[in-house]
């Protein structure tokens, strides 16, 4: 498959990427250092013990103070998926419906080159970028074997996975919602704003009754509110996410199709 | 006035009852219109007529809402092949502003593919295109000639150019010129708007007229001189009273006054030459409306286009 086009995309955003990246990683790093330092601090599990919603709503569930539970907690619960969404979020509104805005789209529609592979290659430069904040996270896990930091393999490679499938996901969203209405603030607002209740669902999924049973349909859930970083990424969850990207992706696909490009 | 369109014809492009609509506001009314191969066709209209919506449609960039575009007797939104022969300069022209111009034509020449690296070279010497610095840096003009060189590059058989020499100084506009000669020369076909009625006059074989979305008038540059009214300015030798001059069939009064009148005289002279001399004809002028005022009558619709029609 010609990748001209994804090069193209990614060329463009390349300062973005490595500045996503290296800050995240660089984050990472430092939550990865500090955890000797709160390794035995019983009082930080007795707090998130005494008030387990609140604990939740900032994505914190079972030990804070265990290897899994440090690096969810502070990483994989929130800020890791939020930097890695903000990246595939933006470039999916950007990628049509913001370049067609910008009028730059209809140079690259009048090639001799079919919506559909036109469209593959923002997809392919979309998994790209849903790729290096997870990545970085992940190397800055490594280095925490340095540091009295030993999750499970499986775990961080699946939590790892994870993070970068749903980002995909919600890039997908935006690129998708962009399609149908031609419109990058519209694609950043409706991926914005379901990603914001996936969050929601995902933290409170296991302390609120009535949202434990809404857990299904939250990304988030499948990708790392299972505690993916101690025991890796189901099956199940990995099959959904593949199966919600791919009928994302079609809707995609079936709407640049119908888009009247400038 | 408008040629005769039918599917499966010999022509280069043929549009047939071409409509567009978005939503409520109107695009294009139901445009048929036939360009024939090695012909260069002049597309013209006021700003909002409609123009850049069927170049669009052409180009299979836009969905109609009803009727049918056929490039090389192909839907040109489905057919790569036909896209591969068609060199595209849109009217409003975006580029990758972080991108050096010699890095967008080398990317845009590998996804079109068959782009020989000489004739990007030949272009680009011929056209002065800065290709090194970012085109965020570069005036519009120098934007300008990047676009003619990804229209040009793949020596296309149709070229489908939306203000191509906007921004470009006129010695450029020549070499812009010469270059669409060349092109056509080799048997290309050239579907061109423009509102440099000079540049029309010196490229175009026909033009085409879009008016408020519908499609006014096709004819060729000559025809419609032919056609188009004439000035003529009497001066009487005293006062007189003009109302023989103005009786006489085609004739309408511009300005009148007690020892003159002007007049837009449609048809032959001779029968205002025969009405007039009675009078006492100290001075007579008479020149040919100019295309500016032709195409004017056109957007505005004045009298000179009710007197083209009715011819």
């Amino acid at each position: 498959m010609p990748t001209d086009l994804a090069r193209l995309d990614l060329r463009l955003r390349r300062r973005g990427l490595w500045a996503y990246a290296l800050g995240t990683g660089a984050y990472a790093l430092l939550i990865v250092v500090l955890y000797p330092s709160f390794r035995h601090d019983t009082s930080l599990d007795q707090l998130m013990r005494g008030n387990p919603t609140v604990a939740a709503l900032f994505g914190v569930a079972g030990s804070l103070t265990s290897p899994a539970g440090w690096l969810n907690a502070n990483l994989y619960a929130n800020i890791v998926p939020l930097c890695a969404l903000l990246l595939t979020i933006g470039y999916g509104a950007t990628a049509i419906a913001g370049e067609n805005d910008e009028e730059r789209l209809g140079l690259l529609a009048a090639l001799p080159l079919s919506r559909r592979a036109l469209l593959a290659q923002k997809l392919l430069a979309l998994s790209v970028l849903s790729t290096p904040v997870a990545l970085t996270t992940l190397a800055a896990d490594l280095i925490g074997r340095f540091y009295q930091l030993q999750p499970p393999w499986q775990g961080l490679a699946g939590v790892t996975v994870g993070v970068a499938l749903s980002a995909l996901l919600f890039g997908c969203l935006a690129l998708a919602v962009g399609c149908l209405t031609n419109n990058r603030g519209a694609a950043i607002g409706v991926a914005s704003a379901v990603a914001v209740a996936s969050y929601v669902v995902s933290s409170l999924a296991g302390s609120v009754a009535w949202v434990h049973h809404l857990r299904f349909f939250s990304p988030l859930y499948w990708s790392v509110g299972q505690n993916q970083v101690e025991s890796g990424l189901p099956l199940t969850s990995l099959a959904a996410l593949v199966l919600t990207i791919t009928v994302i992706a079609g809707v995609a696909v079936w709407s640049f199709d119908r888009l009247d490009v400038r | 006035m408008s040629v005769q369109a039918g599917s499966g014809s010999e022509a280069a492009v043929c549009l047939v009852g071409l409509t567009k609509r978005y939503g409520r506001r109107r695009g294009i009314q139901d445009v048929a219109l036939e360009v024939l191969p090695g012909e260069v066709l002049g597309f013209l209209g006021p700003n909002g007529a409609g123009k850049s919506t069927t170049i669009r449609l052409m180009m299979g960039l836009l969905l109609p809402t009803g009727g049918s575009v056929e490039v090389f007797g192909s839907d040109p939104r489905g057919d790569l092949l036909v896209r591969r022969r068609i060199g595209y300069l849109p009217g409003e022209l975006a580029l990758f502003p972080s991108l050096s111009g010699r890095e967008l034509i080398g990317r845009v020449a590998r996804v079109r593919g068959g782009v020989e690296p000489g004739e990007i070279d030949r272009l680009v010497g011929r056209l002065h295109v800065d290709l090194d610095r970012p085109i965020r840096s570069l005036s519009k003009g120098n934007r300008q000639k990047v676009g003619l060189v990804l229209a040009f590059m793949h020596r296309p058989d149709l070229l489908v150019l939306d203000e191509p020499s906007s921004g470009l100084d006129p010695l450029l506009q020549d070499e812009f010129e010469q270059l669409v000669r060349e092109r056509v020369g080799e048997g290309a076909t050239v579907f061109l708007s423009s509102h440099d009625l000079d540049e029309v006059d010196r490229v175009v074989d026909r033009v085409a007229i879009i008016r408020a979305g519908r499609l006014v008038g096709v004819d060729t540059l000559d025809s419609l001189r032919k056609r188009a009214p004439r000035l003529v300015e009497l001066r009487f030798t005293g006062p007189t009273d003009p109302s023989p001059v103005l009786a006489v069939p085609g004739v309408r009064a511009l300005d009148t006054s007690a020892t003159g009148v002007r007049l837009e005289v449609t048809g032959r002279l001779g029968a205002l030459l025969h009405a007039a001399v009675p009078l006492g004809v100290a001075d007579l002028t008479a020149r040919p409306v100019s295309l500016d005022a032709i195409f004017r009558s056109f957007y505005e619709d004045t009298p000179v286009r009710q007197e083209l029609h009715a011819n």
